[in-house]
């Protein structure tokens, strides 16, 4: 990339930093600017050559800011719901009218340093620069009584900007949050949306994710997403994130007690030359956890999908009972379907175990639906619908099952 | 040939035992009844020497101190047990296991092992007096065997093995009356003064083809009752209930 | 012996060592040791030209290091790379002319040469160190056509069809290793069958490493003319030593139409002792290339031997409807790590592969399935189904899958399934409750875990193989 170039003076331009977070910021800088964006000789971007895939669509970037005005939002009408806006991932606004405000506390983003160096030169660049975001903390005991949407909106003035964001949420010991991450794109234009998520779950506390768009983007998303789980805390994490032109999601999930479980579903349907790469590590660090990823594609024209999916099973972590299977359509003849699933184990006393297929679609099921009176067409959808309907079926409520379903309906009739 | 007393067991703390007290003479077929969860099968693990369970009382078999003794002496010794749920050993050929298992408890009592071609005599022999195909023999160990092969499988297992003390655990449930009578021929032609058996039932159907000589009623890890062969259609008639 | 010697070799049935005199090439690689070996094995120019090549390309390539396990770096420049038993010099014409001391080794390796020649009918090419010893039923073979001779002597007798395969599978650009070997192999076996020739016994070679601070190159080229049938078998063993050694071979096939070829391996290398000291270095390029269409490969192995094995038996389905297969078991206990899988490239039409891996770990060992499964865009309606199942024993020892898949075509089918467990409880309480003992249980069930494997292999090799899995884990239950 040559016209994207950062120096150490962007840095100086934060407001309000301490010396110790100002040289944290520079080393991974320069971390950054050490490798640039990362390429597929790196083992974890072996199949999303981010590199290459920037330099095909933009012919330049910036950091400017963006703004974080907007003037008017339709909120989602299916379902009562709080909601935090984010404008261009800065914290906009939020509003908690279904719950006790006290047991909230909502801010912009977080401002800690003690992260690891990381090997990602995204996360690299994130930790350089992020400013943006929220922390979002659920006191001791306490439920919440509706889903909060997180909107997140994009405007239109973005072209060839590069934002990056850093996202906090806890739940505290015995609490509960259910979050739908909405993605709203009125930008016509492309951008690059870098973002950093740390999640963390006390004792006994639950947290459930969908993510899921609004609409279509010309948005070239990477998040990485570090979960911490504490002694039976239960996440579950469901993907819907189709209609991005790229989007890598990078999970990992510390299950640090016992008796933890987490989920990670996905149902994604692409088109076009979208490209979607979801990736997890859940590292087994306790005993009696159960971890299950769920990853479903259909991939069309040409699009691509990729899966990576670690298993990590310490030794003292026995009794644990993984299971991981990742599984694509390719309904087109230039679509792809790359996978690395992975199992490193040092546990005996375990249940791991892990299935990925590729493959098109079942032309006998094809014929059996013809003969009841289908056409082709339907026929097709109505299998595709078959094969992503069983990470749907994981949500309960009936109202928001209602509106996923929906969103995905559209995206496959959309084809 | 068995001598328990006061035999207590217990497993993940809780007590399923709770002293029980049984003698069995060579030549004699004890069968034992009872409802379910009164530790029927309890009983029949502890005598194999299944793992995991706390023990207390005496367990004395041929004179000898079952408690020392590991599961697969207690098999060269000549205990069997049939399971009552016979487990699949998936890519472990029948014959070939069987060969091994056969040759081991040979050895152990200082005979001669067989060699193949007197192993598959000694099979065919076997299996025809049993009326069971002995294709299942090639196939892999209990690998997608229906519940009639299974049992069949166990009791022609006995058979070639020759024990003197056979262990059938609620061999009989879930078989047709065809299945039933082969199982209760293969127990009754090994029936002779030197050999001891322990049937273990919920109904008293099997007995109607295995006379015992004695039956007793295990209730809440106690023998509450014993009787010769006519207690068996006692209890078919009254249920456990009456007992309590 | 003394105690501790007698205890050693318990472990390790190979572990000992013959006394034969050998010619060595001087310590060390360089030009002048190339040109040494070349010059011993009278090599027309040609080939000494291609060794050089290699040697200078390797000068600029790096070892690679991408492999789970790790070593201790190797000093190529303390290595011999020729070592030859002296007495071979003069080539023996027939068996009774070589060294009976060699004879006595093979026969405790379990080849006598003779017994094999008269009653098993299997032609065996023996490789002792790096030259081939002497060469089993040859007349029988010669008359169907059928070449199968130490590679130094196709090099010779018969250059064009050397010159014409050599290195087309396996280029000397390929990696470190490939590249080293293409420079210094000393010795290896040349096969080819003729047109529609089914070869009509078993051909099986016997490696054994025996020089000390020596490493061992050998190069094996097998040619499967159109419509012909082979079965190889390769048996590896090494004597204990302290240190470790390097066995760095390359192995090319290549069928053409309507060709199979099976390749079995059994490599029972000296693992080191239970410490970890010592043992060999297995890396190892093996690579096939169903060029014809129809042809067929198989590699199966059986790897229970070496300190660190790193190897990939892949197969290039070039030609229309060919198939590749891969069966596996890699059995590690002690200090050993394997890093092994396979490498299945779909390039034709209608092609099929199947990878069947059994991993067993034990003691402190590592494990790991390492594969590729590449559908190319052109490769329609092919189809892969890849099974990897680890078993691990005891909680100091690691399993790892690390399967790579790529499908770029859409009529085409992959599928893939990984399992990782310990050998179940109630298996074993019914074995022992047959009156199996704790071992002979493990071995049975660990048989049967391997089952689908063993069974690809000729009838010799099943049962050595399946002592072998026995012995292997011995000690390591209970």
């Amino acid at each position: 990339m040559q016209n994207f170039e950062i120096n150490s003076d962007q840095i100086d331009k934060i407001k309000k930093i301490t010396a110790e977070e100002k040289s944290f910021r520079i080393k991974n800088l320069e971390l950054f600017k050490a490798t640039g964006f990362p390429n597929k000789r790196l083992e974890d971007w072996k199949f999303s050559d981010f590199e290459n895939i920037v330099s095909r669509n933009f012919e330049e970037l910036n950091i400017k800011k963006a703004s974080s005005e907007i003037n008017k939002i339709d909120l989602l009408k299916d379902f009562d719901h709080n909601h935090i806006l984010l404008v261009n991932g800065n914290f906009h606004s939020s509003n908690f009218e279904h719950e006790e405000k006290s047991k909230i506390k909502i801010s912009s983003c977080d401002k800690s340093i003690d992260y690891k160096i990381s090997k990602n030169p995204l996360i690299c660049l994130n930790h350089a620069l992020a400013e943006n975001g929220y922390s979002l903390e659920i006191d001791k005991n306490y439920k919440l009584n509706k889903v909060l949407v997180v909107y997140n909106i994009f405007t239109k003035d973005m072209k060839n900007k590069i934002l990056n964001n850093k996202n906090k949420i806890k739940v505290n010991e015995n609490a509960e949050l259910h979050v739908i991450e909405y993605t709203v794109n009125e930008s016509k234009s492309k951008f690059i949306n870098n973002v950093y998520e740390n999640i963390s779950l006390e004792k006994n506390s639950k947290l459930k994710n969908i993510s899921v768009q609004c609409n279509e983007s010309d948005g070239f998303f990477h998040k990485f997403l570090k979960n911490k789980l504490s002694l039976n805390s239960d996440y579950s994490n469901l993907i819907f994130s189709s209609g991005l032109k790229f989007n890598k999601l990078d999970i990992e999930c510390d299950l640090l007690e016992e008796s933890c479980k987490c989920n990670i579903l996905s149902a994604l349907f692409l088109k076009k030359n979208e490209h979607q790469e979801i990736k997890t590590l859940i590292n087994h660090l306790a005993p009696n956890c159960i971890s299950n990823q769920k990853i479903k594609n259909v991939l069309s024209s040409e699009s691509k999908g990729v899966y990576q999916g670690k298993i990590y099973v310490k030794d003292v972590a026995q009794k644990t009972n993984a299971y991981q299977l990742s599984k694509a359509l390719l309904i087109d003849d230039n679509a792809e379907f790359n996978a690395k699933p992975e199992l490193e184990i040092y546990a005996d006393d375990v249940k791991c175990s892990h299935g990925s297929s590729s493959g098109n679609i079942d032309e006998e099921s094809l014929h059996y639906l013809m003969t009841r009176g289908l056409n082709r067409n339907d026929s097709i959808k109505l299998l595709i619908k078959g094969f992503l309907n069983d990470v749907i079926e994981f949500i309960k409520n009936p109202k928001i099952k209602k509106f996923i379903e929906s969103k995905l309906e559209k995206q496959i009739n959309g084809r | 040939m068995l001598e328990i007393k006061n035999l207590q067991a217990s497993i993940n703390n809780k007590s399923i035992l709770k002293g029980l007290n049984l003698v069995i003479k060579p030549g004699e077929l004890h069968a034992i009844m009872g409802p379910n969860g009164s530790g029927k099968s309890t009983l029949a693990n502890v005598l194999s020497g299944k793992n995991g369970y706390e023990i207390s009382g005496e367990l004395n078999f041929k004179g000898e101190d079952l408690k020392k003794i590991s599961i697969e002496e207690r098999a060269q010794k000549g205990i069997f047990l049939a399971f009552q749920y016979p487990l699949e050993i998936p890519g472990v050929n029948t014959n070939i296991f069987l060969k091994t298992s056969l040759n081991s408890i040979r050895k152990s009592k200082g005979e001669k092992e067989l060699d193949t071609l007197a192993f598959l005599k000694l099979i065919k022999e076997k299996s025809s007096e049993l009326g069971i195909d002995e294709k299942i023999l090639s196939r892999q160990l209990n690998v997608g065997f229906s519940g009639g092969e299974k049992k069949k499988n166990e009791i022609l297992q006995m058979k070639i093995l020759d024990p003197s003390f056979s262990i059938l655990d609620e061999t009989d449930s879930g078989l047709d009356i065809d299945a039933l009578k082969i199982i209760a021929n293969g127990v009754n032609s090994s029936r002779n003064n030197k050999k001891s058996f322990l049937v273990i039932t919920h109904y008293q159907r099997l007995l109607e083809y295995i006379k015992p000589d004695f039956v007793h009623v295990l209730s809440d890890g106690k023998i509450v009752k014993t009787g010769c062969g006519e207690l068996a259609e006692e209890l078919e008639k009254t249920g456990y209930k009456q007992l309590n | 012996m003394k105690q501790q010697e007698l205890e050693k070799t318990k472990e390790y049935k190979y572990g000992f060592t013959t006394d034969i005199e050998s010619i060595k090439a001087p310590r060390g690689l360089n030009e002048g040791v190339i040109k040494f070996i070349s010059e011993i094995k009278k090599e027309p120019k040609w080939m000494l030209d291609w060794r050089l090549k290699a040697y200078r390309r390797l000068k600029n390539v790096k070892e690679p290091n991408w492999q789970k396990p790790k070593y201790p770096k190797i000093d190529y420049q303390n290595l011999y790379y020729y070592s030859a038993p002296k007495s071979s010099k003069n080539k023996p014409k027939s068996l009774d002319e070589v060294d009976p001391k060699l004879l006595e080794t093979y026969a405790k390796l379990g080849i006598p040469l003779k017994e094999q020649e008269k009653l098993s009918g299997v032609a065996v090419d023996a490789v002792f160190d790096s030259v081939s010893v002497a060469t089993t039923f040859k007349e029988k073979l010669t008359e169907k056509g059928i070449i199968f001779c130490p590679i130094s002597e196709a090099i010779q007798n018969h250059p064009d069809l050397v010159k014409k395969y050599l290195g087309s599978v396996i280029p000397i650009t390929d990696h470190y290793f490939a590249t080293l070997n293409s420079a210094v192999f000393t010795d290896g076996s040349f096969v080819y069958i003729p047109e529609g020739v089914k070869c009509p016994m078993e051909l099986s070679t016997y490696f054994r490493i025996n020089a000390s601070e020596t490493g061992q190159f050998e190069r094996t080229l097998i040619i499967a003319d159109k419509g012909s049938y082979v079965s190889y078998l390769e048996g590896c063993t090494a004597p204990m030593r302290d240190e470790n050694q390097l066995h760095a071979a390359n192995v090319e096939l290549i069928a053409l139409d309507d060709a199979e070829i099976k390749y079995s391996t059994v490599q029972n290398w000296y693992p080191g002792d239970k410490d970890g000291k010592g043992g060999i270095y297995n890396f190892v390029t093996k690579r096939g290339a169903c060029r014809g269409k129809n042809s067929k490969i198989s590699w199966t192995q059986v790897e229970t031997g070496s300190a660190i094995t790193w190897k990939y038996p892949s197969c290039i389905l070039q030609g229309d409807n060919s198939v590749g297969e891969f069966y596996s078991i890699a059995i590690t206990n002690n200090h050993q790590k394997a890093d092994t899988g396979t490498k299945m490239i779909h390039l034709g039409k209608n092609t099929k592969s199947k990878i069947i891996s059994k991993g067993i770990s034990a003691g402190k060992a590592d494990n790991t399935y390492r594969g590729l499964v590449n559908i190319n865009k052109k490769a329609s309606n092919s189809r892969n189904y890849t099974q990897c199942d680890s078993l691990l024993m005891g909680n100091k020892c690691g399993a790892h899958t690390v399967p790579y898949i790529k499908n770029k075509n859409s009529s085409s089918i992959v599928e893939h399934e990984a399992t990782t467990s310990k050998i179940n409880e109630e298996q074993l309480y019914y074995c022992n409750q047959r009156g199996l003992n704790q071992e002979e249980a493990v071995g049975l069930i660990i048989n049967g875990f391997c089952k689908e494997v063993l069974q690809q292999l000729p009838m010799e090799f099943a049962v050595e193989a399946q002592k072998l899995v026995g012995i292997s884990l011995e000690g390591s239950v209970g």
